[in-house]
């Protein structure tokens, strides 16, 4: 699903540039759930929105879905963004003046389908998430929990082969954390492809392989398996 | 996105902040509004003078002497014998001077005329009658007087009969004039007719100020004035020495006039307009800089540079279309209000109403694309991270 062969970022500042990432080169396979941790100011992140298309790397090449996704134009990511990943973010990102349901049918404005349909597919992703009944309310009357919930349903509506996760339970308490947890585990039993930024020791033992970054660099990926060994 | 969808979020948006989108539209509503009523009232003014170019005809010229060309009482009679046919010509000595009852006192323009001048069709009696040529003949001290000065210095009631000062000296009023109403050049509302015999021994001159000239048809009018033209050119030895105009062409310079003051007040209102449409733009500034975290969520959910560019610029264009229409109706109504209020006609000008849709909906587009260019241009990792 995703490989990324040497692949470094690079950030200009003033007349000095520095280097985020070096030389990064992993694979994650189609249908896998994977944690991506390490330290504070690792890299995770930026990592994160180069998998996304939000960012693109200053090296490398990146293939997605086994094309090469390296040189493109931020019209083609957007695109792809909308008919290929999903995101989920540590602070919900949802917009404050629409409702649950509006929330959750944005992607499919940008695919260009019609008021009724998004509506119908918003309200069956609420369900499947168990806010059916929340789908009018607006981010401000949820709890945590419940906006992260309405994220993910926001992320699976347009049915990506990815979902992308930064700290997904960072902002939520335990017993929360572990349901949304539980959320993206279900999804990835669906098929889908999930990677999870995470800080949590619990989210990344949940996860079938983790990639492990320190100062920009891959320390180890490690699958399922060997963990187990 | 769909161009629907874009409409659909534009007026969401609107909705969501309803204060602050009225205030935002309330510099295109007045711009509209404006535009509307002053061009309204500009038309108006023309209006009045096309009738005035009805009820009139354009079979009257005007000679009148320029700067110190002597033009004595006698010219009126030259006039008559040297034109070819047959014509109604009359004399004119005006000047202005304070006049006064007992009780009250104001100023007026002053016209020595013959008894002829009711026959140019311009005036009206409504009490009393016009100079005879009796009174005239006599050097009676008789005045007639416009409806302004009935009103000034009789409150409106009837004056004939009564006694009214005028530079020192006492006349008796033997007639009332109806209302001519504003029109082309000063109205005859504020005159106070006297015979010209008594007009010249109280000014102590016998230069005439005007001489008009009424034939029976247009096209003898132009003859006379090419004719008059050319007698005055001779006689002068200069074509500038005394100036004969139809009344045609002296409509013809008012209405010019009527046209640049309407554009004048067009170009007021179409700046106002501008005004309002920096509103608009300032507003969305500031409302892609709140709405930065949104740009980035759209963004990382697939808009595209152009979406997110027509989100903000369909907003600007519904405000400043909303504005237009409300400024539409409220410039309509204020046009059935101005005859009432101002006492001015004002005539409705569909064009105004297009110019004013067209205008308002060019200033949405052109003052919402700066804004609109800035939303789309911005980094969604940036975006997202904005703490605003």
């Amino acid at each position: 699903m995703i490989r990324m062969v040497s692949v470094s970022k690079e950030y200009p500042m003033g007349s000095e540039i520095y280097p985020i990432l070096e030389d990064l080169t992993f694979h994650v396979p189609k249908g896998m759930l994977t944690a991506i941790i390490g330290p504070s100011g690792s890299g995770k992140t930026t990592l994160l929105n180069l998998i996304g298309g939000l960012d693109t790397p200053t090296h490398g090449q990146y293939f997605l879905n086994e094309q090469d996704v390296s040189h493109f134009s931020r019209e083609q990511w957007a695109h792809e963004r909308n008919r290929t990943i999903g995101f989920v973010f540590q602070s919900f990102q949802l917009i404050t003046a629409l409702s649950a349901r509006d929330n959750v049918a944005l992607p499919l404005v940008y695919r260009g389908i019609p008021p009724k349909v998004r509506r119908l597919q918003a309200d069956d992703a609420l369900e499947q998430v168990g806010l059916g009944h929340r789908r009018l309310h607006r981010p401000s009357q949820l709890s945590g929990g419940q906006q992260q919930r309405v994220a993910i349903a926001r992320a699976l509506i347009g049915d990506p082969a990815l979902i992308l996760a930064d700290e997904p339970t960072g902002n939520l308490d335990q017993a929360t954390g572990q349901e949304i947890l539980e959320l993206l585990q279900t999804l990835n039993r669906a098929g889908k492809t999930v990677v999870i930024v995470t800080h949590s020791a619990e989210v990344a033992q949940a996860c079938r392989q983790i990639i492990q970054i320190q100062d920009g660099h891959v320390v180890t990926v490690a699958q399922e398996m060997e963990r187990v060994r | 996105m769909t161009w629907r969808d874009g409409v659909l979020l534009a007026f969401k948006g609107m909705a969501g902040n309803k204060l602050r989108a009225i205030l935002t539209m309330l510099g295109v509503i007045i711009g509209v509004a404006a535009v509307i009523v002053l061009v309204a009232i500009g038309q108006g003014a023309s209006s009045l003078v096309t009738s005035r170019i009805e009820t009139l005809g354009t079979n009257v010229i005007f000679v009148s002497p320029a700067g110190g060309t002597p033009f004595p009482a006698s010219e009126a009679a030259m006039i008559t014998r040297a034109l070819p046919f047959p014509t109604l010509v009359v004399p004119e000595m005006n000047t202005g001077a304070k006049v006064s009852t007992l009780t009250a006192s104001g100023g007026a323009q002053i016209v020595g005329t013959t008894s002829a001048y009711i026959h140019l069709g311009a005036i009206s009696i409504a009490a009393g009658h016009f100079l005879t040529p009796l009174e005239i003949a006599q050097d009676q001290h008789v005045a007639v007087l416009g409806a302004n000065q009935v009103q000034t210095l009789f409150g409106g009631s009837n004056p004939v009969g009564a006694a009214v000062m005028i530079m020192g000296q006492q006349f008796r009023v033997i007639g009332a004039l109806n209302v001519v109403g504003q029109g082309p050049g000063a109205s005859q509302d504020n005159d106070i007719f006297i015979p010209m015999t008594v007009a010249q021994s109280l000014l102590s001159t016998t230069q005439l100020s005007q001489v008009t000239v009424k034939t029976s048809s247009p096209d003898q009018a132009n003859l006379a004035a090419d004719y008059l033209t050319n007698f005055y050119t001779n006689a002068f030895g200069s074509a500038t020495a005394v100036t004969v105009a139809s009344e045609d062409q002296v409509l013809q310079t008012l209405q010019a006039t009527r046209a640049t003051f309407t554009n004048l007040l067009a170009g007021t209102a179409a700046i106002a307009l501008i005004v309002g449409g920096i509103g608009i733009m300032n507003i969305m500034l500031v409302s892609v800089t709140e709405r930065t975290r949104e740009i980035g969520i759209r963004q990382a959910l697939g808009a595209t540079r152009e979406d997110i560019l027509l989100q903000f610029l369909l907003e600007s264009m519904a405000m400043s279309l909303s504005g237009g229409t409300i400024g539409a109706i409220v410039g309509v109504g204020l046009v059935h209000l101005v005859p009432v209020l101002l006492k001015t006609p004002a005539v409705f000008s569909p064009n105004a109403l297009i110019l004013a849709f067209v205008f308002s909906t060019a200033v949405g587009l052109f003052f919402g694309l700066y804004p609109a260019i800035k939303a789309s241009g911005l980094d969604p990792i940036q975006a997202l991270r904005y703490d605003g």
